[in-house]
């Protein structure tokens, strides 16, 4: 069984092992995907996919470091393999309030600075979440306590992206709305930090309410530079 | 095996090859430190598992853990999404890649018959591979984590376990390639494979998705992070195992492999089919369907070299079995159950590359099986086996007891089988539910089906930790023997290692065989 009859050989058919694997796993895509333009919608003149402001990549790192990818998704597969359009993940509205329905494709992703695509669902899809939280407010309340919501949650509190302080003055515009047992004590105000509100921020720019090119088939590769 | 009984404890555990003597006496202090601090970390993921998994569901089960509970609401350090990457990467990186190291240079010393080259190198760079692990750790709880999977330690540790990775691996490649003339053996190609794979998967997964990310890369990253930790377990755990496996497996049960002339197919068709596992994460996501597809077909593939490596290895390890009775030491069960594991792990595997199967599964804890069967089922029970095998001959010095390797490997087995059956079983209930074609099924609907599965998977991977506990304990009470031997005189140690701690199971490991 000596496989290694001379080293350099042996090395050669190695390396050759792990490019075919590169090749196809990471070369080839990436002449596929690596280039995607954004489009310009014909009717509303929008450049699509819908740009993320500065604070939503700020909010990327907060997601990053607090681990949310490891229970939630940020894929819609399409009807073919899954039921994710049925749980209600691929639906969002567009500025003219009507229903968009679909699964992602890759050009959704081209102005994120990290994708988390995520392989557990032991939380919801996010690519739509923004559509299910109208605004901040509910965000803030649903991560200070998701029971309140959903009694059968299993994601965790998240009150350390939050400061009980002393109402001084006016109340903060900020202020998180809570009842019940999380209310704070009287004279007391809880307030998001810097890192709830890009964390918000962040997912409230998680909304594909706009319908791409690449429902109707391939798109035609379009120069980068256009 | 009566015949052996009498010999090792009074010999000692030294090899009588005085060559072999030699090569062991060379690597004695670095390959010490890389297991024990191995074991170090396993301790600590293991730790940080169970209170990751406890996290994962509602604590009514066990009150007594609602401190906890508060502390990760309420402390940015102690929350899920930070303890459970930490608790992985501390198995992954800590545990089985720090032993994995440790025992691949010791390997490819023995089966070169050469001392190791460079072993202050060798030390150096052990040192700094646990300072890399530890400072990842930190910067994962301190918040500095990148959120990707198994790439979560931050670029200033990451460079650190660089720079240890490659001291060691000079190290293991000199050695290697100062061998004797004719020590040539299928284990060696093993390990170089791994030694090769790790620096590429390493850079190019820290730089293209940490450091450096191209610009629009989009859903490439994707692509990259799956073709990482897909690459991890099958071509850097994967083979160190199995390169330990086909050295100590016909050793200990001093038999030749059976289906020998089949294993460098194995190794071959291994190596071109595991990493396209990768598209086990892809199936149905906004990836090129042609990716997914050729990629399916050829992960499928990967029960003609799981089914060999199987062939060669079980029937070998159950004849040396059979033949020493008692079931071969203390060593050839823990091999053998990590030969079988990694049957289990590649049926897994291929489970997940038939695509209505991986539909059902891609996004539930079956995932999580698969990933459990790689660390706890099959590498944890190679490294198991070469410890109890390594161990003594490292330091001339018996186990101590015989019991309490019995509950390690009774606790080890029934944890972690029915943590797999738990977390397996709950993955395709999951599954099933999250794709009902019925728009009320919820989320909340399948936590409310999960949270049982969660609850009774706490409890085995709690038993998985008593085990690795017991290891542990018994590691550290050898230890703390071999130094008041050390301390006192050397009439005194032959004397301890002939008293009744040397029971029968525990000599028979120590049986030397001609390579």
């Amino acid at each position: 069984m000596n496989l290694v009859p001379d080293f350099r050989t042996f090395f050669l058919f190695v390396l050759g092992s792990f490019a075919f694997a590169w090749f196809g796993l990471i070369v080839l895509p990436w002449m596929e995907l690596g280039h995607l333009a954004p489009i310009k919608d014909e009717g509303s003149n929008d450049i699509l996919p819908w740009d993320t402001a500065n604070t939503a990549h700020q909010g990327e790192h907060v997601y990053a470091a607090n681990g949310c990818a490891y229970c939630h998704t940020q894929q819609v597969r399409p009807t073919t393999s899954g039921a994710d359009i049925t749980r209600g993940w691929g639906s969002a509205k567009d500025d003219d309030g009507k229903d968009v329905t679909r699964r992602t494709y890759p050009r959704d992703y081209i102005w994120q600075h990290q994708v988390f695509l995520g392989n557990s669902r032991n939380g919801a899809d996010l690519t739509n979440v923004a559509a299910r939280f109208p605004d901040a407010a509910a965000l803030y309340r649903y991560l200070y306590d998701p029971y309140v919501l959903n009694g059968h949650s299993s994601m965790p509190e998240y009150r350390f992206l939050f400061i009980t302080r002393k109402i001084s003055g006016l109340p903060s515009d900020d202020a998180v709305l809570l009842t019940g047992p999380d209310a704070p004590p009287a004279g007391y105000e809880v307030v998001p930090t810097a890192e709830a509100k890009s964390l918000v921020a962040y997912l409230l720019s998680l909304k594909k309410g706009y319908h791409l090119p690449d429902e109707n088939g391939p798109v035609a590769a379009t120069p980068a530079k256009s | 095996m009566a015949t052996s009984l009498s010999t090792p404890a009074a010999k000692g555990f030294i090899s009588t090859d005085p060559e072999l003597a030699a090569v062991d006496a060379s690597v004695r202090w670095p390959v010490l430190v890389s297991l024990l601090s191995a074991v170090h970390w396993m301790v600590v993921g293991t730790f940080l598992l169970v209170y990751a998994s406890s996290l994962a569901h509602p604590q009514d089960a066990f009150p007594i853990l609602g401190w906890f509970v508060d502390l990760s609401n309420n402390c940015s350090i102690f929350t899920y999404g930070r303890v459970w990457p930490a608790a992985i990467d501390a198995l992954v990186y800590g545990w089985a890649s720090t032993a994995g190291l440790g025992l691949a240079v010791w390997l490819l010393a023995r089966m070169g018959r050469v001392p190791v080259a460079l072993p202050g190198v060798l030390m150096t760079g052990v040192i700094f591979w646990n300072l890399g692990v530890a400072i990842g750790l930190t910067g994962i709880f301190l918040g500095d984590s990148t959120g990707t999977e198994l790439l979560e330690f931050p670029t200033y540790a990451v460079w650190i376990l660089w720079l240890a990775y490659a001291l060691i691996a000079v190290c293991a490649v000199v050695t290697y390639l100062g061998r004797r003339p004719g020590c040539d053996h299928l284990s060696q190609a093993w390990l170089l494979v791994a030694l090769f794979a790790f620096p590429w998967l390493y850079a190019a997964g820290n730089i293209l998705l940490n450091s450096h990310p191209l610009p629009g890369s989009g859903v490439m990253q994707g692509l990259l992070g799956a073709w990482y930790v897909h690459g991890l377990y099958t071509l850097w755990l994967a083979p160190l195992g199995l390169g330990l496996l086909y050295y100590l497996i016909p050793k200990v049960s001093v038999q030749n492999i059976r289906y020998g002339s089949k294993a460098p197919l194995a190794f071959w068709t291994w190596l071109v089919f595991a990493p396209w596992t990768a598209v086990h994460d892809l199936v149905g996501g906004p990836f090129p369907a042609e990716t997914v597809t050729t990629g399916l077909i050829l992960s499928g593939l990967l029960f003609i070299p799981v089914a060999l490596i199987g062939l060669n290895l079980i029937p070998t390890s159950l004849a040396g079995e059979e033949k020493h009775h008692d079931h071969g030491g203390v060593v050839l069960p823990f091999l053998t159950l990590a030969v079988v594991f990694f049957v289990a792990t590649g049926i897994s595997e291929q489970i997940l590359s038939i695509r209505s199967a991986n539909q059902l599964l891609r996004f539930t804890m079956f995932r999580e099986c698969n990933q459990l069967l790689w660390i706890y089922g099959f590498f944890s029970f190679v490294v198991f086996g070469s410890m109890y095998y390594i161990v003594p001959r490292l330091l001339n010095f018996g186990w101590r007891s015989a019991f309490l390797v019995r509950v390690h490997y009774y606790s080890s087995l029934y944890g972690i089988l029915l943590v797999i059956v738990m977390v397996g079983f709950g993955g395709v209930m999951q599954g099933f539910t999250l794709e009902t074609p019925d728009s009320a099924v919820t989320i909340v609907t399948a936590n409310q089906v999960t949270i049982s599965f969660y609850i009774a998977s706490t409890m085995c991977i709690s038993l998985v930790s008593i085990g690795n506990g017991i290891f542990a304990l018994h590691l550290g009470w050898m230890l703390l023997d071999w130094l008041k031997v050390r301390v006192r005189s050397n009439h005194l140690a032959s004397e301890i290692l002939l008293e009744p701690y040397e029971a029968p199971e525990t000599a028979s490991a120590s049986r030397e065989v001609s390579a």
